[in-house]
């Protein structure tokens, strides 16, 4: 699969540099013709204040006037970055949305989704009461019900599930849930383990070599991008789609631009953060490992490892390391990616000569692949090896999540914890208990065969699935793909199925799998849906809950800060709900009360702002003003506490050694704390003087940098993968996918992403977003179409074949499925690949979604607070002329878990292309 | 404790609309571009301005010699030299003190001479009233001293407004500094929105402006005149 990457375009980005660098002095003594003066003649003064006048006067009457709007700070819900925003506020109505500087992740930034809050909160089809079905379930046709009888059916349900001893035969499904907590508070205190998620989907198999090297994924890792001088990116989009993709978009231009950092790009479509680099080179979906290990190669061979830092904090030695991977050289990695050896050696010597100012990023495109565990583990030891980590400019980690308890990095910061008293956590599914007896026998015996750890924390196969043990080994990360083919197995009963802000049916892999078994009402005899709108999975439901949008309701806010300093924020209602909608805690408070069973107690505030401020009691006791001047700022974040620069070097605090006890092999202290045996640092020599000290490490067992890992062979044995599988190698480990070392020649692979403009299949009834992007055609390299005779516009057929490896096959076909669309060439698309963005093909959200001009709420009823109908305006509806809003596309995606970790592996589709003449 | 930094968006909202600016204009970086529509959507959200139609567009271009793309937006270019202004024969193109370019509604009656004579595809007709319309660089934020809501958006500081009239204003500075030069500056309207490292190919890549042409239908990239 010899691919080229053409020489021009380098050439063509030096010039572009070299111009940049002379850009000053070009200008000097050049007249700039667009800065000359003012060709109009100013009026006089009076003059100008009555033509102002008059031009505002016959603007629209209802702008947005400044002079009256009321702006209010919250949290932005237009995807998985939440920044500070400020919402203004006119006649009970959010009409603008904006950054707040106070928040020093975004500083004030902001991208195009925060708008998508206001057509979502406005959208003239939105969810605003109660329904029940009337028909068939799926048939569409739905009754107004009244809150009073929506709470008495499902909590009647709950109450009937929670009391007949299987409470974890209630599943609560979630796409979209920031909440940081609260909802696990309901299932917790209900009882069940299955509060499940969609980790899977997105980045378990990135997040896994995180957790494995560093303890803990803290988010994500923290790239200190406003320092940095060079990033490598492998499959990263921060300028598009990427968590954390705003906090990190204004810093690395700002590192580009005004201080020449340089970023290279291993991609498969030009993506905004290819546009943005100053090399981009093509890969082969899968191989970002194999030049992860060839660098490694190279920066070892060239005398370049940070040798004080690796010896110092890595858990295996440079020899062993250097051994294991010295056959996957540059030329190895060449045959594999395509990507020339001589770059791979460049750039490597590139990248290592500028730390510790330089950095990898890594994310869905390395790393959502059958080896892309593995191979992200790789590309991982790329920045041990140089000593960038924790440092200035380099990969650093900062404690991100809700703080208390003791976690890494957290020291000195205010506990942030739910009000209590906290429900107690599910117990495990340990023989003897109903929930373990109440498991099929096949599925015991595969319990029966997991390292007694994860037998002691097993609870059932959706939220631990027993051949998936590293989707749960650090915490619940789950299996969310698995959910429904599971329940149609049998290998998990459910009495009441609660899907909330969920688009399974519409946008998971093999969505069709999904649908029927939330159709088949032997399998889930209940569905709830809690959702803002009409979507493919709510419409599957027995009853739909109208909920409060994130301008109308609170939540809490915390999560990694690309500044280093930890920080929080609130998200409060900026009006009250519309129509009938409520918000979550008021929804759940009300059905714990219906329950009961002491479940009340957990729930036991009239006033939603109440259970708030009482949540953040420690950190209004931080500020002059307390919470109402929380509330005025919306941000948090201590004004005089240090960057988290080398958190490992930090001393363990005085009171953690008290009663410690220190490992006399390796060094690692440990303590009990609140009752738990924990490891809290380690002994290492002070650089200086040789004397040993205590000091943080990683939050690892090893309290190092764990590049060898043996859980790795441990969750291999348990998941029953044969001896000698490469994904359960303890040392990080080069493979291919199966079936991509025979290709045939018109074999392409099927990829997928998503548009700036919009979020996880959610954004689609977004109108001005869904008028930037609203199709999902698929892109494919120039040359490579039109060998096969295609030009932009056509139709194509294209068929997908199911995948091989050791891990969950969705049948025995072949073939997932046939798909037509269009095509658009493309030169920046690798010439293997075709892609289509994860928006289009929606059947439900909505005329502005289905690109129809027709609505398709069912129940709708005159609310003056909602925009005008849209459906006359859709211009891109086939009707008048458009090209509608393209394929579903998802149903032919197999469900693909990566073995042991689950992640589903969305880059490996092996697929033919038919023209359709 | 240290104090908290004061709260930026409570500092006194002038109640009285004034433009103090000479020349009331932009800069555009286009080295800082990612393409996010974060303008675009603001002004539409901001402007009310409906389906089918922009004040502001980000273009998608592929380049002529390499595999990538630029991003490019376009919105009103606020002419010196305004074609509108000359072709309307009902005035309904004002300048204001300024020199901001702005569409008296009342006095527009949906001719369109302003479309056809404007460069740069700026004006639509919107229709629900039958008359032009298109940026005014928000004149009623600006003239209560808050940024356009393109400028207050961009996430990258792509976008920079100030007064292009006064060497001493920073944006003014910065256009100086990396020779900002207008889009189409064969156009000979004299822009007061100016851009860095825009290149020439591009004039003829996005040669519709911002408006969609009958051939655009979304974002995808335009293709620089290839055979594709």
């Amino acid at each position: 699969m010899k691919q080229s990457n053409d020489n021009k375009q380098n050439e063509s980005k030096l010039s572009r540099r070299d111009f940049l660098k002379l850009g000053g002095a070009l200008t000097i003594g050049v007249a700039s013709v667009g800065l000359a003066a003012p060709l109009f003649r100013p009026l006089s003064g009076e003059q100008t204040q009555q033509d102002l006048n008059k031009f505002i006067s016959t603007r629209k009457k209802d702008f947005v006037d400044y002079t009256r709007a009321r702006a209010i700070p919250t949290i932005c819900f237009g995807c998985t970055n939440h920044c500070g925003v400020i919402g203004w506020v006119q006649d009970g109505k959010v009409r603008r949305i904006e950054g707040n500087p106070l928040d020093p992740n975004s500083l004030g930034n902001t991208c195009s989704k925060t708008h998508g809050m206001i057509s979502y909160t406005y959208y003239p089809e939105r969810l605003l009461y109660p329904i029940k079905r009337v028909g068939k379930r799926g048939e569409g046709k739905w009754r107004r019900i009244s809150w009073q009888e929506a709470i008495q059916e499902v909590g009647d349900r709950l109450k009937t599930c929670r009391e007949s001893g299987h409470p974890e035969r209630f599943i609560f499904h979630y796409g979209r849930d920031k909440t940081k907590g609260f909802t696990k508070r309901f299932t917790n205190a209900f009882g069940t383990p299955n509060r499940l998620n969609r980790r899977a989907i997105c980045s378990s198999n990135r997040r896994v070599p995180l957790m494995s090297y560093y303890g803990r994924d803290f988010e994500w890792e923290t790239q200190d991008m406003e320092n940095t001088k060079y990033i490598l990116n492998f499959g990263s989009n921060p300028m598009e789609a990427y968590q954390g993709g705003l906090y990190m978009m204004h810093r690395i231009q700002k590192a580009r631009v005004d201080n020449g950092a340089k970023m290279v790009s291993f991609e498969v479509r030009p993506t905004a953060t290819v546009n943005c680099s100053e090399e981009y080179f093509k890969v082969m979906p899968g191989s970002d490992g194999a030049i992860g290990f060839a660098m490694a190669n190279v920066i070892i061979d060239e005398g370049l490892v940070d040798k004080a830092f690796w010896e110092r904090w890595a858990n295996i030695s440079l020899a062993e390391i250097k051994e294991h991977i010295k056959d996957w050289t540059p030329e190895h990695a060449e045959k594999l990616s395509g990507v020339p050896a001589k770059d791979i050696r460049r750039i490597a010597i590139e990248f290592a000569k500028a730390a510790p100012h330089c950095t990898t990023m890594t994310a869905r495109g390395s790393a959502k692949h059958y080896n892309g565990t593995q191979g992200d583990r790789g590309l991982r030891m790329l920045d041990v090896l140089v000593g960038n980590v924790g440092r200035k400019g380099g990969l650093c980690l900062t404690s991100g999540r809700m703080w208390g308890g003791g976690k890494y990095g957290q020291d000195g910061l205010p506990s942030v914890s739910q009000p209590k008293p906290k429900p107690p956590k599910p117990k495990a599914f340990t023989p003897g208990t109903a929930a373990y007896e109440d498991l099929p026998d096949d599925i015991k015996a595969k319990v029966a065969r997991l390292d007694p750890q994860w037998q002691k924390k097993y609870q059932g196969e959706l939220a631990t699935p027993a051949e998936y043990p590293l989707s749960w080994h650090w915490y619940g990360m789950k299996v969310g793909q698995l959910v429904q083919p599971y329940i149609r197995e049998g290998r998990a009963k459910v009495d009441v199925y609660m899907s909330y802000t969920y688009g399974a049916a519409y946008g998971y892999p093999e969505a069709k799998v999904c649908r029927e078994v939330l159709l088949d009402e032997k399998l889930v005899p209940f569905h709830v849906a809690i959702d803002i709108d009409y979507s493919e999975h709510a419409a599957l439901a027995d009853m739909i809950l109208p909920e409060a949008t994130s301008l109308e309701r609170w939540d809490p806010h915390s999560t990694n800060c690309y500044g280093l300093v930890p920080y929080t924020g609130i998200r409060q209602p900026l009006v009250k709900p519309l129509g009938e909608a409520r918000e979550i805690q008021v929804i759940f408070r009300d059905l714990a009360r219906h329950i009961g069973g002491g479940m009340e107690q957990y729930f036991d505030y009239e006033n939603v702002e109440d259970f708030y401020k009482e949540w953040y009691k420690n950190v209004s006791a931080k500020i002059p003003g307390g919470w109402e001047e929380f509330k005025r700022r919306g941000i948090w974040q201590d004004p005089d506490r240090a960057k988290d620069y080398e958190l490992y070097e930090r001393p363990v605090p005085e009171k953690e050694l008290l009663g410690s006890t220190v490992d006399p092999e390796t060094g690692v202290i440990s303590n009990t704390i609140k009752g738990k045996k924990r490891t809290v640092g380690i002994m290492m020599p002070n650089p200086e003087t040789g004397e040993m000290e205590a000091v943080r490490g990683f939050p690892t067992p090893s309290r190092k940098i764990q590049v060898y890992d043996p859980v790795f062979p441990l969750a291999a044995k348990s998941a029953g993968l044969p001896e000698g599988d490469p994904n359960g190698n303890a040392l990080p480990t080069l493979f291919t996918i199966p079936g991509f070392d025979e290709l045939k020649e018109d074999d392409m692979i099927l990829t997928t992403f998503k548009w700036n403009v919009h979020t996880q299949g959610r954004s689609s009834q977004w109108e001005f977003h869904a008028e930037i992007v609203h199709t999902n055609q698929l892109f494919i390299n120039t040359r490579t179409a039109q060998k096969m005779g295609l030009k932009t516009g056509d139709e194509v057929e294209v068929t997908v074949q199911r995948p091989r490896g050791l891990t969950y096959r969705g049948g025995i076909n072949e073939v997932v499925g046939v798909v037509r669309n269009r095509v658009h060439l493309l030169d920046g698309v690798h010439e293997r690949v075709v892609c289509f963005a994860h928006a289009g093909g929606h059947w439900e959200h909505g005329a502005v979604a289905r690109a129809e001009n027709r609505e398709s709420l069912p129940i709708k009823e005159p609310d003056s607070g909602l925009k005008k109908d849209f459906s006359n305006e859709i211009w891109w509806s086939k009707e008048r002329g458009g090209t509608g809003n393209g394929a579903p596309m998802n149903d032919v995606l197999p469900i693909n878990p990566s073995p042991l970790v689950g992640g589903q592996n969305w880059f490996d589709n092996i697929c033919q292309i038919r023209k359709i003449s | 404790m240290s104090d908290l930094p004061p709260i930026p968006w409570e500092s006194p909202i002038n109640k009285s609309r004034s433009l103090k600016m000479k020349r009331a204009g932009m800069v555009i970086d286009l080295r800082r571009c990612i393409g996010c529509h974060a303008c675009s959507v603001a002004c539409k959200t901001e402007n009310e301005v409906p389906l089918g139609h922009f004040r502001n567009r980000v273009r998608y271009l592929e380049q002529p010699d390499v595999e990538t793309l630029s991003f490019l937006p376009l919105l009103c270019m606020h002419c010196q030299d305004a074609p509108c202004l000359k072709a309307c024969p009902t005035q309904a193109p004002t300048r204001l003190s300024d020199g901001r370019v702005v569409i008296n509604q009342d006095k527009c009656c949906g001719m369109k001479a302003c479309i056809s004579a404007c460069p740069y595809g700026a004006i639509y007709i919107d229709d629900t009233s039958g008359r032009a319309d298109k940026c005014d660089l928000c004149t009623h934020r600006t003239s209560l001293d808050l940024k356009p809501a393109c400028v207050a958006s961009c996430p990258t500081q792509t976008l920079r407004y100030g007064d292009l009239g006064d060497p001493e204003d920073p944006v003014a500075k910065y256009a100086k500094e990396h020779n900002a030069k207008p889009f189409k500056e064969d156009a000979d309207t004299h822009p007061s929105i100016l851009y860095i490292q825009q290149e020439k190919w591009m004039e003829k890549a996005a040669a519709t402006g911002v408006q969609l042409s009958s051939e655009d239908n979304e974002i995808i990239y335009e293709q620089n005149g290839r055979s594709s």
